[in-house]
């Protein structure tokens, strides 16, 4: 088994400049502290049609309450940034989202693992096995020890060929005594996520679901291991 | 004279609104079971809620956060979209009562 970056085709170029762009590592680096309720205003705002500060500040008042300062300024801080991305355009902000999973992924694996095995948008590879086409979205390359993720925005981003994907390299690692984890990494409620899966016939029983809720195990259990 | 609004009340305006969008996401045909299994799973959870708090008067900014999010979900005219709130909506309803979702 071997990791391998994957080819540079004009869509990755182009998604490696929104991967690249400040505000995706802005508004990871807040989420990577946020509170899960904090997490979903960034989802909200993400999703949202308005882009008015004060009509989202009265949607959460839970976040906003002049009781507990540093509460606030973090939610003020997740919110700035969310409508930074919202303001984007309905395209953009598509990418953006996406980006945002995969870099808040990397930024909770590195308080686990050496930063320097995380890796992105890599192909699997193993010998007399047709490659991927698509790369997985990030990696933790470690002897004995490999990890592979997926990343989806919401739900309804999970499908058939991602679950395949995912326990195609995990049935092809064990077969060469190279056990690795999968994990598929999904910025919304565990609720939708298991209503998604539910109507799945790809496998799903080695592949862990880390969804909004439990995103913080990425950064404490290798694998995000339930 | 009518009472105090209560906790029962706000969370029948919210699954108004929700079976708005479910109506509206349910015109993306290839996801019509979707669609509906979605809105099941999260109105029962909001039914519980309403179920089990219904009688609790319900503070102000509670009621806005509330009105403030049906006004957000009544702007929405994609049903794309509509999906993405059906998962959205009760998580922000919920935070807003306390719950988590």
């Amino acid at each position: 088994m071997r990791f391998q970056d994957a080819v540079k085709d004009a869509r990755a170029v182009v998604y490696a400049g929104i991967q690249a762009d400040p505000l995706v590592a802005r508004a990871a680096t807040l989420l990577a502290d946020a509170t899960p309720a904090q997490r979903v205003l960034a989802r909200a705002v993400m999703n949202g049609e308005t882009t008015d500060t004060d009509g989202w500040r009265r949607m959460f008042p839970t976040l906003f309450d002049e009781g507990d300062p540093a509460r606030t300024a973090r939610s003020a801080a997740i919110l700035d940034a969310s409508l930074d991305v919202a303001e984007r355009g309905e395209q953009v902000r598509s990418q953006f989202r996406g980006a945002l999973v995969e870099e808040l992924t990397a930024i909770l694996l590195a308080r686990r693992v050496p930063p320097d095995v995380i890796r992105r948008e890599r192909r699997v590879l193993f010998d007399g096995v047709r490659a991927e086409v698509h790369p997985y979205d990030v990696t933790v390359e470690r002897a004995g020890a490999a990890e592979v993720y997926d990343c989806k925005w919401g739900a309804r981003g999970i499908n058939a060929d991602v679950l395949h994907q995912l326990d195609d390299a995990r049935v092809h690692a064990t077969e060469v005594d190279e056990p690795i984890r999968v994990a598929l990494v999904v910025f919304d409620a565990v609720r939708s996520c298991e209503v998604r899966l539910a109507q799945q016939t790809a496998p799903t029983a080695g592949t862990t679901l880390v969804a909004l809720e439990t995103l913080d195990r990425l950064a404490t259990r290798p694998g995000a291991a339930a | 004279m009518t009472g105090p609004l209560t906790l029962a009340d706000l969370m029948g305006r919210a699954l108004d609104a929700y079976d708005a969008l479910t109506t509206l996401g349910e015109d993306v045909e290839d996801e019509w079971t979707y669609v509906n299994d979605l809105s099941t799973a999260w109105r029962e959870r909001m039914e519980a809620v309403s179920a089990a708090r219904g009688a609790e008067p319900v503070s102000e900014p509670i009621a806005g956060a509330i009105d403030g999010l049906v006004d957000e979900v009544g702007r929405i005219t994609d049903p794309h979209r509509a999906i993405d709130w059906l998962s959205t909506f009760p998580q922000v309803a919920l935070i807003a009562i306390g719950e988590a979702p």
